[in-house]
């Protein structure tokens, strides 16, 4: 078996950084499929892991706004989530219910004294249990003031006593586990593959001027002959995070994740692969920490394992038949 | 409220079930049916998509067939070169390979351009 045009020279996967800092990184990505780009996407979006409360206990709550919405708002303030790959999934630890293993105790106690004006409460008066780790579970602070986030507002006599779980988990299952805010992408700026059929009142040539990354590419003018076997293979992004990981090293994630679920795959499909080589061990290579081994390569291509516990079923034993299974072969 | 599905079934596997089940197509030669559990347009699309760049893989398509149902179906047919699930295989292994030359090369590209922007800054 072989490839029609994947894989020859000067087709290899490259890349542009054209802006970079720890919140956002943008970039050119080049000779990859489409739905490579956006499976990249997707996965960056929904399935890179971070922190985020996810219990809250409520000792006193007598501030005007009701437990749970306090406790939603809760849910949604940013953690740092650096070394997230440290933190257990709570499912898959051996404790009870919590632990330090699997999750970040946050507690809030505070109780308005002062007659003329109202106290704020912000994300800064957390009482982090692992102050010394900042790099996970800590609330993510970027104002100038050195605040975060106003969580409630107290007047004279109310008070908040409430400790905070916060546990590991991904956008999959709820978006305050979400690494990013925004992820541009984008491809084909010009429309040159008429992948869309652009809407105009006369023009579309004087009501759709050429954006900023349609500079990069030729125009419609400019394009000879339609070609009908043309596919994207430049994609614009810029990926954006809420500030838990740098922008960077979220994609890096991103690309991790992807793998194990691909290899998840290959070892659902045959075991005696996954067997020779557990790649357990395989880190994301975080950028700045390698220097120049990038020939290296990783455990990958060669043999492939599930990672995380528990979440490989055996193969091979019994099969669920679905009602839609029998009569579907002709409707594609 | 009551009735809503658990939000983690989207993602984690019930007590013994697959990951993929598969199933030969009785009436097509070399065609395959697998079904993902858990799984999305993710893993879906860019299997069909890459099965497509495969000389021997005739067919692949996939399908989510229920918005509230957390699988998709794909369908593989091959010209007997290779079977259905060792295509399936070999594409899983071969996007590894690809997104680990992105990982490097994103790697060595923030690198230069940490270097590139140290620079300017040094020189302004
Ligand atoms: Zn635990």
């Amino acid at each position: 078996m072989d490839y029609m045009d994947m894989d020859t020279g000067d087709n290899e996967p490259a890349i542009n950084v054209r802006d970079s800092n720890d919140l956002n990184v943008n970039f050119i990505l080049r000779n990859v499929d489409l739905s490579l780009a956006n499976s990249l996407r997707r996965v960056v979006q929904s399935e890179v892991p971070t922190m985020a409360i996810d219990l809250v206990e409520i000792e006193s709550n007598t501030s005007v706004l009701p437990d749970e919405f306090i406790a939603h708002r809760l849910g949604l303030i940013p953690l740092t989530s650096g070394n997230i790959e440290k933190v257990q999934y709570s499912r898959d630890c051996d404790c009870d219910d919590y632990c330090e293993k699997c999750s970040v105790t946050l507690s809030l106690d505070a109780r308005c004294t002062d007659e003329r004006s109202n106290m704020h409460l912000y994300s800064r008066d957390f009482m982090v249990s692992n102050r010394a780790d900042l790099s996970v579970g800590n609330p993510v602070i970027r104002d100038p003031q050195g605040k975060g986030i106003l969580i409630a507002k107290l007047r004279k006599g109310q008070e908040i006593k409430m400790k905070c779980i916060a546990k590991k988990g991904i956008a999959k299952e709820h978006a305050k586990w979400m690494p990013t805010a925004a992820v541009g992408f984008e491809y084909d700026p010009n429309n040159l593959l008429r992948h869309l059929d652009l809407w105009y009142e006369e023009n579309a040539k004087e009501e759709w001027p050429v954006s900023e990354n349609g500079k990069l590419e030729p125009t419609q003018e400019e394009q000879e002959v339609f070609d009908f076997d043309a596919t994207p293979n430049r994609f614009y992004v810029n990926l954006e995070t809420v500030g838990g990981v740098e922008a960077d090293r979220c994609f890096q994630q991103g690309i991790t994740v992807l793998q194990n679920k691909l290899a998840d795959i290959i070892s659902a499909l045959s075991p005696e692969l996954a067997n020779n080589n557990p790649v357990d061990d395989y880190q994301p290579r975080s950028p700045g920490a390698g220097g120049d081994d990038y020939g290296n390569g990783t455990s990958y291509g060669g043999g492939f394992s599930t990672h995380g516990p528990g979440a490989q079923s055996s193969y091979g034993g019994q099969r669920t038949e679905y009602a839609g299974m029998t009569s579907y072969g002709g409707n594609y | 409220m009551s009735n809503a599905p658990p939000r983690h079934e989207l993602f984690l596997l019930d007590e013994g079930q697959d990951k993929v089940e598969v199933k030969m197509d009785t009436r097509v030669p070399n065609t395959a049916v697998f079904t993902f559990n858990r799984e999305d347009h993710t893993l879906g699309n860019l299997l069909t998509a890459h099965l497509h760049k495969y000389k021997d893989v005739t067919f692949a398509a996939y399908k989510v067939e229920h918005p509230l149902k957390p699988l998709f179906i794909l369908r593989v047919g091959t010209d007997g070169g290779i079977s259905p699930k060792d295509a399936v295989v070999r594409c899983c292994s071969d996007i590894i390979t690809t997104l680990d030359k992105v990982s490097r090369e994103f790697t060595k590209e923030m690198e230069l351009f940490k270097i590139a922007r140290g620079g300017e800054s040094n020189g302004v």
